[in-house]
């Protein structure tokens, strides 16, 4: 239940030791895209050092490992499977790139749908052991359709759609795209809103700047506490599992959700 | 032969190791008043935990912690270890 997943390159030890004053509720390192393949090896001896000196506990620290057809992918999970981290990052997820992760490590996945084919197999990825979270890469997405990606995302509106709505059935968190134009902020609030509209309990980012707004965003405001502590409150009075406040229908599915609001309050102490 | 690892980015630090009939350790470092003997540590440390006894170590440190001047010094030995495969 975090609300921000925050990239930072796994062969750059100024943004690695400093990962935990950036206020991203997780961190991803990434040893796929933002590291050479010269240095991949260099990657990996670096964060095993780091992560095995120093530890975390208000961080989650997930590795985007490279995808199954890389050569590095076995090194980069058995290198670092024995390090204290929440999780991998699996990127060209399949059903078959999971079960090939899931037989070597027991840790927690997030699978990044960034093909239209992943996208079509989106429940089936669901339904896979360890997978605690979906990750929209739209640029990858995008680029695999061969379209252009817009400030209004309509473009990716349904993949979205799909992404939210099925990691919400299956009650894991929905990890939306990160917005690519560091310096706009104003877009990125409209963007991580929108997101958050369509159920998206979270997003990525790749530049620290944008994790507060990120936050912001993902975090329940004031008035979605007071309406959900009201709603607890009404629930155990009556013992009910329907009932009415100020004339709105209340059952378990909003009780639930009131309680998922209260819980994010408490975790982020607001 | 000649292997590196690292950068000069701050906060890291470009290694570069190479065959040698004794152990000769060469140290850079914007920091070096303040920490060039805990610098050479590290590395001698390092050299110790791999078994390596005769070497030719450069070390120019922009600022690296000891985590990252052991990864990169570790990196090197292994690029080199790999050549002689």
């Amino acid at each position: 239940m975090s609300r921000s997943y925050l990239f930072i390159p796994g062969n750059t030890p100024s943004m690695i030791q400093n990962l935990d004053v950036f206020d991203s509720d997780a961190i991803i390192i990434d040893f796929e895209d933002s590291v050479n393949t010269f240095d991949k090896d260099s990657a990996r001896i670096l964060i095993k050092n780091f992560l095995t000196k120093y530890s975390y506990d208000e961080v989650d620290i997930y590795i985007r490992i490279n995808s199954t057809d890389s050569t590095d992918f076995y090194s980069d999970v058995n290198e670092t499977n024995d390090l204290d981290i929440t999780g991998y990052v699996l990127p060209k997820a399949s059903v078959e790139a999971i079960k090939q992760l899931n037989r070597i490590t027991d840790k927690s996945i997030i699978p990044i749908i960034e093909s239209p084919l992943s996208l079509l197999k989106t429940e089936d990825i669901c339904k896979q052991k360890n997978v605690v979270a979906l990750l929209f890469g739209a640029e990858d997405y995008t680029k695999e359709l061969g379209i252009k990606r817009s400030l209004e995302a309509k473009e990716i509106l349904y993949a979205r759609s799909i992404i939210a709505i099925t990691a919400n059935a299956y009650n894991i968190d929905a990890i939306d795209t990160p917005y690519t134009l560091k310096e706009d902020d104003k877009g990125l609030f409209i963007d991580a809103v929108n997101a958050r509209n369509l159920g998206f309990t979270s997003k990525s980012s790749i530049h620290p700047n944008q994790v507060v707004i990120i936050n912001k965003v993902f975090s329940p405001s004031l008035e979605e506490i007071t309406e959900a502590k009201r709603i607890i409150k009404k629930s155990e009075e009556t013992k009910k599992g329907a009932f009415s406040l100020d004339g709105k229908m209340i059952d378990l599915p909003i009780i639930e959700k009131a309680k998922k609001v209260l819980e994010k309050a408490k975790k982020y102490n607001l | 032969m000649k292997t590196t690892a690292g950068s000069l980015e701050s906060s890291d630090c470009l290694i570069t190791i190479s065959s040698s009939d004794n152990l000769k350790i060469t140290i850079e470092s914007v920091v070096f008043e303040q920490f060039g003997d805990q610098i050479k540590e590290v590395i001698i440390n390092t050299l110790k935990e791999n078994n390596i006894e005769n070497i030719n170590v450069v070390c120019l440190d922009k600022g690296a912690l000891d985590y990252t001047i052991k990864s990169r010094l570790e990196t090197a030995i292994k690029r080199m270890g790999e050549r002689n495969e």
